[in-house]
């Protein structure tokens, strides 16, 4: 009745290493990274149509390191991203951090309702972000980014706060109260430290949310507060040269460091 | 967990500014789109407060429903390609030897890294008239020519036309299988990867072949997972707006373009906020029967 | 759980090290938006490649430079409160509608001297959308037609019903994405006025483009010539100097206003209300009227330019060109588009109703 398994066969149950398994994930993984390799290939592409390649050249990266408006949707997006994050990390730890520790009345309600933003289609989102700010006049620009990209990212750090305190050991703050620390020492020395993690991880989410997001930048945003993405659709849609390859690559590559640095931040807290 | 009256300054103090953040900054702003939405526009494109549900009359009118028809059909035709190409995916990394395991996801989850709009934009290249799946085929296309040529049969390859993959509904539902593949992948890996071998091998002695195990008892253990995944990728491709913004055509408008258009360049900013809110509302019904479901499912789940 | 502390407290200074900066950048930034800038929005491929660098030169004023598809985005985005844009560049019967809720601001004739250069003729020096010049001055202007490859289609395609109305290049079309052209150009096919207030031959108008919708491949915003030119489509509704701008990277290329008629329009600087630089903004019109600045403009960009002074300094072979200066006969076919008030709103309509079919 059992397959009777040969010395170097796999098993039944070790799908990962039979043949038409592994024929699935090489298909998948082509097929999510031919795009995104063809898109930085041609980035080096000698000609301006970009339809048939032409010939290696780094000069549309030269043109776009040099093009004054991409630097400056560059530095809006760094600056946009780094409040955000600073302002999305402290009150989506608090709101975590509330949601971990309290029993309240409506808790299930409330919860739903602070996880909103994640859910809702963006452009629902983008469109109440610009009827609002219309109403109550306040002019598009930096400012009005900044904060739509607060109110979305709470969420998402709230659920990596409260992720990271499912683990955590509440036997320890009992043993620091029992030995004397008031509230907020216990807090500081204890509860903290483990939330740092956390905390970090929920930064660095928000912060590639921010820098990544189209959909609501794009309804909130005005001239002189162009952000790094919403300069690449207008590239996209006029007049595309290698140039947008090149802009492009540069944010994948911004993105994939920031990425390897979360990761290498979890893994060393996860050692520790 | 502590009652809130336990220490009520510090709960009011960690949960009051987000609420207020929360509050004035993401619920007013749904507020008032839901207020124009029983507004009119005025000749110039102002909105004009009003309690009107012309509005949502016109956003069920025919031509309209036809949007929402083709998001509905476009975003469930995403939904299961995802599945039928992520399901395996997720099976292959979960059940791969443990320490290929990150590896490989951290493979899969690379490309979701980057920008969607740049993810979307690299689909042009290749799908238009004279993209990298056109040359392939007009490549292959003249290798066999040539080579009919070559026995002695010159014409009966005819000449190559390419295929119109760009700017019609199957470039969108390319584009949006191709970004919201992790959403599907994912909660079915963190399933499978919590599931209990023995299930699977207990099923395959007792005599039931691969599919049989796979379907009577792989499915239904990582059922959250795939009801997770599914759900997501829904929602997501319900509500997109740049995949058919930048690949679709004059056959693939979705709801969330025309929203887009009425808040642009249509000014019609009250007809907008009720397809706004239609959109929310399908989203909302989605979610609660899913909730109503993982009640049901989790009820049973408790008696494995 | 030491080490975690140390690191913990060094992280939150970092943080609020960092948000301080960033709040002191971003913020303070803003409102010093005064002398030294200007924010220009535009239409695409529609500036010289040295226009805003000698005009940073001149003036030590920094440019920024935003780009849309269409009037009516332009309107859009203007519409809902001027959010600093001081220059901005709408058609003919987009001035007239501005004027007509006053989203403008009279500019200051004394202090565009270059003003002298604009040719004199009334089309251009007192046109009726803006008597006088009162609220802006010209800047190109062209007509609309089709652009086409040659070897792709059958002689010369010179009817909108090829286009508009037959199946005979279904899928190789692209259309443009502009309201009143696109119903304007199916009007006249149907023998209607352009500028037709009729609803119901608005609405004839708008069931024909409905009807024969899947034979266009897309509606491109302003970019029909960049897919014309990648072989994507072999027909594409554009503006004649767009056309021109590709027809000098293929030869396969070319250009025509069908015979039912197109359009002819004319593009205008202006000011729009609220403009937080407008000395800036005059400096920048004078800037663009002077007649080698405009003539770079127009030899880059190969539309038809209403300054007189720079005609003489255009290329001989554009002002002979048909495509760029349109011979009388072609123009006597050419509507063009007015304002028409609040029946603006059966188009948007119309317009809606086409996309969403």
């Amino acid at each position: 009745m059992v397959a009777s398994p040969v010395k170097d066969r796999p098993t039944p149950t070790e799908y990962g290493r039979k043949r038409w398994m592994q024929v699935v994930l090489l298909v998948n993984f082509v097929f999510l990274y031919f795009p995104i390799v063809a898109l930085i290939a041609f980035s080096f592409n000698d000609s301006k149509r970009n339809i048939v390649w032409k010939g290696f050249t780094l000069k549309y990266y030269e043109k776009a390191f040099n093009n004054v408006s991409l630097h400056e949707s560059f530095i809006n997006s760094m600056i946009v991203a780094s409040i955000s994050t600073v302002m999305s990390t402290i009150l989506g730890s608090m709101i975590g951090l509330a949601l971990y520790r309290y029993r309240f009345p409506a808790k299930p309600a409330f919860e739903g309702w602070s996880s909103l933003p994640i859910v809702i289609p963006e452009i629902c989102m983008g469109v109440a972000m610009l009827a609002f700010f219309y109403t109550v006049e306040i002019p598009l620009g930096l400012f009005t980014i900044t904060v739509s990209h607060i109110a979305f990212t709470i969420p998402f750090v709230a659920v990596v706060i409260r992720a990271r305190m499912a683990g955590f050991d509440k036997s320890l703050e009992e043993a620091s109260r029992d030995l004397g620390a008031g509230q907020w020492q216990t807090f500081w020395n204890i509860t903290f430290p483990y939330m740092v993690p956390g905390i970090v991880a929920g930064a660095l989410l928000a912060f590639t949310l921010s820098l990544d997001d189209f959909v609501i930048t794009f309804f909130t945003s005005g001239p002189g507060s162009t952000t790094f993405p919403i300069k690449i659709y207008s590239m996209v849609r006029f007049s595309v040269t290698p140039e947008v390859n090149a802009a492009s690559t540069v944010l994948i590559v911004v993105t994939l460091a920031l990425t390897a640095t979360a990761l290498a931040i979890q893994s060393r807290a996860s050692k520790g | 967990m502590d009652s809130w009256k336990d220490n009520k300054l510090a709960f009011g103090v960690l949960l009051g500014p987000p609420t207020f953040w929360l509050v004035v900054f993401f619920t007013l702003p749904l507020a008032i789109v839901w207020v124009y939405s029983f507004g009119e526009r005025g000749p110039q494109g102002q909105t004009i407060l009003a309690l009107s549900l012309a509005n949502y009359e016109r956003a069920v009118e025919w031509i309209h429903l036809g949007i929402i028809w083709k998001s509905v059909w476009i975003a469930a035709v995403t939904t299961a390609l995802c599945v039928i190409m992520g399901f395996p995916l997720a099976m292959g990394i979960a059940f791969a030897p443990r320490r290929w395991r990150n590896p490989l996801l951290l493979i899969v989850i690379l490309p979701f890294w980057t920008n969607l709009l740049i993810r979307t934009y690299a689909w042009i290249a290749v799908l238009r008239t004279r993209g990298y799946i056109n040359f392939t085929l007009e490549w292959f296309h003249d290798k066999l020519d040539r080579l009919f040529t070559l026995v002695g049969l010159p014409e009966i390859m005819g000449t190559f036309s390419p295929l119109e993959l760009l700017y019609n509904q199957t470039a969108v539902i390319i584009g949006l299988v191709y970004i919201h593949l992790p959403f599907m992948m994912l909660p079915i890996y963190a399933s499978m990867e919590k599931l209990d071998r023995s299930y699977l091998e207990a099923s395959l002695d007792l005599g039931a072949g691969q599919w049989r195990t796979l379907f009577s008892v792989t499915v239904p253990l990582v059922m959250p997972g795939i009801a997770s995944g599914l759900l997501m990728t829904y929602i997501l491709s319900l509500g997109t707006f740049l995949t058919p913004n930048l690949l679709g055509g004059t056959d693939s408008m979705m709801i969330g373009n025309l929203i887009a258009q009425e808040f642009g360049p249509s000014r019609d900013w009250a007809f907008g906020s009720a397809l706004s809110f239609l959109l929310l509302y399908a989203t909302f019904i989605i979610l609660w029967a899913r909730a109503t479901f993982a009640r049901r499912g989790a009820a049973s789940e408790l008696g494995i | 759980m030491n080490m975690f502390k140390g690191a913990g407290s060094s992280r939150r200074n970092f943080l609020a090290g960092t948000g301080a900066a960033a709040v002191a950048l971003g913020f303070g930034g803003r409102s010093a938006s005064a002398s030294g800038e200007l924010n220009v929005y535009n239409w695409d491929t529609y500036i010289g490649e040295t226009t805003l660098a000698t005009f940073t030169e001149a003036t030590g004023v920094k440019v920024q430079y935003d780009l849309f598809a269409n009037n009516e985005e332009l309107f859009a985005k203007l519409k809902a409160g001027n959010p600093g844009y001081d220059i901005i560049f709408p058609s003919d019967y987009m001035v007239e509608t501005m004027i007509a809720i006053d989203m403008l601001v009279a500019i200051d004739h004394s202090k565009i001297p270059n003003m002298k250069h604009i040719d004199p003729d009334p089309n251009f020096s007192d046109p009726s959308f803006n008597p006088g010049l009162k609220f802006g001055v010209p800047f190109m202007w062209g007509t609309q037609g089709v652009g086409y490859r040659i070897s792709k289609v059958d002689g010369v395609p010179d009817s909108w019903g090829d286009i508009l109305a037959s199946d005979k290049y279904a899928g190789r079309i692209a259309l443009l994405e502009d309201v009143r052209a696109m119903i304007g150009f199916s009007l006249k096919y149907l023998g209607f006025p352009m500028n037709s207030v009729d609803p119901d031959e608005i609405a004839q108008a708008r069931d024909l483009l409905i009807k024969n919708k899947k034979n266009f491949k897309t509606f491109a915003p302003d970019s029909g010539q960049d897919l014309l030119l990648s072989g994507e489509v072999d027909l594409a509704v554009e503006w004649n100097g767009d056309i021109v701008q590709v027809m000098e990277e293929d030869d396969d290329l070319a250009y025509v206003v069908p015979k039912e008629g197109g359009m002819v329009w004319m593009d205008n600087m202006c000011i729009p209300k609220g403009a937080p630089n407008p000395g800036n903004a005059h400096a920048f019109l004078d800037h663009v009227l002077d007649p080698v600045v405009n003539a770079e403009i127009a030899n880059t960009i190969h539309y038809p330019t209403a300054n007189l002074s720079a005609r003489k300094l255009v290329l001989p072979e554009d002002l002979a060109n048909p495509a760029i200066y349109p011979p009388p006969e072609t123009l006597a076919r050419c509507e063009q588009i007015v304002d028409v008030g609040d029946a603006a709103r059966l188009y948007d309509e119309a317009w809606t109703a086409i996309k969403a079919a």
